[in-house]
Parts: C-alpha cells; sequence; structure tokens
C-alpha cells in the first residue's frame, strides 16, 4: 500500500539496534499517518521503547533511516531532533523533581523566546492539564498520575508537531486517563500527529486509527483496530501458537 | 509582581553595598581583612554554586581556578611590573580559558567521576605550578612588591563581590537558570526537550571559574606572598562546598548565608580555641547535615518560609 508523501508524517524504514547479542529492533519499517492517532503495541520487549528511543536519539540506531521532512533523522543528537518539532514523554515520569511545575515547563522554551510569551504558554498549558493549584509545588511533590500529566505538558511547550507518548496510561487513574485522552483527541484536531505506546487495549483499539505491531524487533502487523483485533500473528504474539 | 521583588533585592544589595563600602574606616585592620575574606568566601561560595548547585555537577576541585589567578597577578605583577588591578582581568580570562579547556573533557563524567576528575585537575595545577619555575617561580613562591594599604583590595574584592552576587542571581532567576536546574534533575530528559546540555554547562562551569580566578588575584595582592600549597590549598574546595551546602546549594542567597556563617564560625573558634576549633567546626557541621540536610534554605522552604522554585 502506497500513499502520497503529504499523508506521511515519519518515515521509518528497515530501522536496526542491537544490544550485544539482542536484536531489540531488527528490521523494522513503518509510516506513521500524519495528522491522525497512531497505537505502537507489541508483548514486553517487543522493541517499542527502543524504537522511540531511535526516534528521537536517545540511542543511536545501527543502520536504518528515520525520515522526516524529506530528512533522515538517524544519528542525530535528541536535542537536535526535539528542535525538529519532534517531542515524547517517557514510560516511568521523568519530570525535574526539585523544580517547581512551572519550572518544569519553562526549562523547555529555548531562549530566544521572550520571557513573557514563554511564561503565557506555560500557564496555559498548566491549565490544561488541570494542575494550576500545583504551579508553585516541586514536581517530586505530585501524585504519579499529576506527574504523567506534567510530562504531557511540558511536552506540549513548544508545539511540536509530532508527539510520542510512551504508555501515558500506565499508573493513571481512569478519570485522569479519561481527561489525558480527552487532551489527545485535542491535539489530533488541532493537527498534531501522535503515537502512542500502551498496554492498556482499550486505549490502543478505542482511540488509534492506526495500529502498528511489533514483535522480536519487527513490524509484524499494521491496519485499522478492527483488522489487528482479530489478526492471526497478533494474536500469537501475545498469546502463542494455537493447538 | 515579580519584577518589584527584583528591584527590591537590587536595593538590598546596593545598602548592603554602601554599608560595607563605609565598614572599613571604622575598623581595626585585623576586622577589615576579616570582612575582606568574609566577602572572598561568598564570592568562592556562590561562583562553585553556579555549576554543583545550579547544574549539579559537584566540583571537589574549584581551588584550580584560584589559584591560577592569584598566580597570574603575582607573577605579572612582580616580573613585568603590571599595576595589580589590570591583573585581575587576565586572572579572569586565564582561569576562564584553563575552565574551557579542562571542562570540554571532564563535564562528560557524572556524579563521583566527575569530582574525582576535579580533584585531580586541582592536584595538577598545584604540580605545575610547583614545577614550572621559569614561570612560577616554583616551590619558593612569590613575593609581590609591597604597595598594599589594605583599604585597595578591600574595595576590589567589594566589587567582585557585588558582581558574583548580580551574576549569581541573574543566572539563578533566568530561564539560562531553570535549564541548568533541569540538567541537574535529569540530563537525559534535559536533552530530550531541546537542551544542548554540553553547551549549558561548559557555559555554566567558566562562569563559575571566572570569579575564583579573580578573588584569587585579588588575595595574592593582599596577602603579598603566595607559593604552591597555599593557593591551591584543597581546603579551599572544601569550604566553597561546605559553605554552599550549609547555606543551600541551588539557591542565591543560600551560599551567601553559608559564607558569612562558616567563615565567622571559624574564625571565632579559632580566636576562641585555638587547640580545639576543628572540633567545633565539624560539630558544627555535623550538626547541620544531621538536621538541614537541605542546607538553611532548604529548612527554610520545607516550612513554607520561603517559596519553592526560583521564578514564579
Amino acid at each position: 500500500m502506497s500513499r502520497a508523501p503529504g499523508e506521511v508524517a515519519l518515515d521509518v524504514r528497515d530501522l536496526r539496534k542491537a544490544f550485544g547479542g539482542v536484536h531489540a529492533v531488527d528490521g523494522c519499517s513503518f509510516a506513521v499517518p500524519r495528522g491522525k492517532i497512531s497505537g505502537l503495541i507489541g508483548p514486553n520487549g517487543s522493541g517499542k521503547t527502543t524504537t522511540f528511543n531511535l526516534l528521537t536519539g536517545v540511542a543511536t540506531p545501527d543502520s536504518g533511516a528515520i525520515l522526516y521532512r524529506g530528512e533522515n533523522l538517524a544519528g542525530l543528537k535528541p536535542y537536535q531532533i526535539f528542535r525538529k518539532g519532534i517531542t515524547r514523554t517517557f514510560q516511568i515520569t521523568r519530570i525535574f523533581r526539585e523544580m517547581t511545575v512551572l519550572e518544569n515547563m519553562l526549562s523547555v522554551t529555548s531562549l530566544g523566546v521572550p520571557d513573557r510569551v514563554a511564561r503565557e504558554r506555560a500557564d496555559h498549558l498548566i491549565g490544561f492539564v488541570n494542575l494550576t493549584h500545583l504551579r508553585g509545588e516541586y514536581g517530586g511533590r505530585l501524585s504519579y498520575g499529576q506527574q504523567k500529566l506534567l510530562e504531557f505538558a511540558r511536552a506540549l511547550m513548544t508545539d511540536p508537531d509530532l508527539i510520542l507518548l510512551d504508555e501515558p496510561a500506565a499508573g493513571v487513574n481512569r478519570t485522569l486517563l479519561q481527561h489525558l485522552l480527552e487532551q489527545i483527541h485535542q491535539l489530533q484536531e488541532q493537527g498534531k500527529t501522535i503515537v502512542i505506546v500502551e498496554h492498556d487495549m482499550n486505549v490502543i483499539m478505542n482511540h488509534c486509527e492506526r495500529i502498528f505491531v511489533m514483535d522480536y524487533g519487527v513490524k509484524i502487523a499494521e491496519g485499522p483496530p478492527a483488522d489487528i483485533k482479530d489478526d492471526e500473528r497478533v494474536i500469537e504474539a501475545y498469546f502463542g501458537r494455537r493447538r | 509582581m515579580e519584577r518589584r521583588e527584583h528591584v527590591r533585592n537590587l536595593a538590598l544589595l546596593a545598602a548592603a553595598a554602601v554599608v560595607l563600602g563605609l565598614l572599613p574606616y571604622g575598623l581595626s585592620v585585623y576586622l577589615r581583612s576579616f570582612v575582606l575574606f568574609t566577602m572572598m568566601y561568598v564570592v568562592l561560595a556562590l561562583a562553585w554554586n553556579i555549576i554543583s548547585g545550579f547544574t549539579g555537577y559537584t566540583s571537589f576541585g574549584h581551588v584550580a581556578f584560584y589559584g591560577i589567578g592569584a598566580y597570574a597577578c603575582a607573577i605579572l605583577v612582580t616580573d613585568y611590573g603590571w599595576h595589580w588591578v589590570p591583573t585581575l582581568g587576565v586572572a579572569a580570562a586565564v582561569s576562564g580559558l584553563v575552565a574551557v579547556a579542562v571542562g570540554y573533557p571532564v563535564l562528560r563524567l557524572k556524579g563521583p567521576y566527575f569530582a574525582i576528575a576535579m580533584l585531580g585537575t586541582a592536584e595538577g595545577t598545584r604540580v605545575i605550578a610547583t614545577v614550572w619555575d621559569s614561570l612560577t617561580h616554583g616551590g619558593l613562591g612569590i613575593s609581590l612588591p609591597s604597595a598594599e594599604t589594605s583599604f585597595q583590595t578591600y574595595y576590589a574584592m567589594l566589587v567582585l563581590m557585588v558582581l558574583t552576587i548580580v551574576v549569581a542571581y541573574g543566572v539563578g532567576h533566568s530561564r539560562f537558570g531553570i535549564r541548568l536546574n533541569a540538567i541537574r534533575e535529569d540530563e537525559g530528559a534535559a536533552e530530550a526537550l531541546g537542551i544542548n546540555a554540553t553547551a549549558y554547562k561548559l557555559t555554566a562551569f567558566t562562569l563559575s571559574a571566572v570569579f575564583p580566578g579573580v578573588a584569587g588575584g585579588i588575595q595574592a595582592y593582599k596577602v603579598l606572598y603566595i607559593d604552591p600549597p597555599s593557593v591551591f590549598f584543597v581546603q579551599i574546595t572544601i569550604a566553597m562546598a561546605l559553605m554552599s551546602m550549609l547555606g543551600g546549594k541551588g539557591t542565591v542567597i543560600g551560599p551567601i548565608v553559608g559564607a558569612v556563617l562558616l567563615y565567622t564560625t571559624q574564625e571565632l573558634t579559632w580566636v576562641n580555641f585555638p587547640t580545639a576549633h576543628l572540633i567545633a567546626y565539624g560539630l558544627f557541621i555535623v550538626v547541620v547535615a544531621r538536621f538541614m540536610p537541605r542546607g538553611l534554605m532548604g529548612f527554610a522552604i520545607d516550612r513554607g518560609w520561603v517559596r519553592k522554585g526560583m521564578v514564579h
């Protein structure tokens, strides 16, 4: 299936990364559709987080290409990739613990942006995730769910085009999760591209338009939720072969 | 509202500077020296705090820059006949350049590895100063020609201290400072959020080296004799770290308060208990570390006396 170039936000081609003898990502290719919410799923150890790390420069690919706006991102440093409009959250939150909520937000904006603009945006986003009452509190004093929201808001400070969310639902209660998902849909309506790694199948099946399934470092299936649900290879990867 | 706070703080600093400016006329030579060295430790602690408190790279070798500054001043005054004031500019430049050269490789190390590499750097500079006879006069040290009135160095140190406070305050309350804090909290996450950690760390490190360099220069002209063991004295680095930690590292007021308190305590215990002063000094540190692990400022923040964070 081929797509017009305008429809693809991120084109990943034959990406490979080995740690010693472990081929964490082993020739993975997929094309993330622009302006949509996509899901990346797979059993534990299938290479999802490593793929995220490769896409954001946290790890350097051994080979393969990551094409974004006609440019190969493979091998760039994290801050360089970030400045091209790609941002992420982490599986286990990595907020700045001894800094206030406001400071967490402001740390992301580059120094070229005037202070007033940065503060307005920070306050707007703090409100967007309902943390205004904790604006002056240390990040480390927030509950885990609130830290997830803070990390999510922080990732939006620079108005990125492509947002990678690594297990946004993990450890977040239902109410908070519902709120988070609403925010994600709002971003999509603004034209952002979102990729979610998630184990919660309700989140994936109900909120993603396209799903990529990984197992042993390769993509084994791709399609809309309805197709993925019944895909033999996916069921096999998760539950083993039927007797 | 925040602007009003900055204006108020600057006014307080200006008032303190005026008082300190008038002070030496009413003081004995001993007390004048005491105030001068207190101001010097404020400079050292605040500068150390920029890389170690704001950025989280604990340096155990910052005395290297102090010693380099002292030697820059002493050599230029003694061997090249310079007036001592312009040598302070050279002291700043040389310590800054050395910081760039040392920082580029050493700032790749983290935590204890960085701390030990800096300890090695300081020892290295001491050894170089000892063996490079033709430049530094080696282990004999350098005696500076005496023209000092004790007022000149006092005012030089006062100006340097005010400048250091203004810079530390500016860094601490800016987005540049916040980004340094982000590196301290989680360097990997900071980089993933667009912060070029290498460039920020090197800038902070260089900034934190320049002020001790100048302080070393002034001190050389104040004491009029320097040799490698006295200006590359490891205890000076330890003092910088202890003072920052006592007051509360990562804040601006903390290192100032810590320097004043610790230097005063040290001087009082030394005067009153010449044999036991180190024990008293040590006890003081133990009590603070036990009951205020994040320093006086951390203690005040936890009780809600001071707001959390550097920007509001």
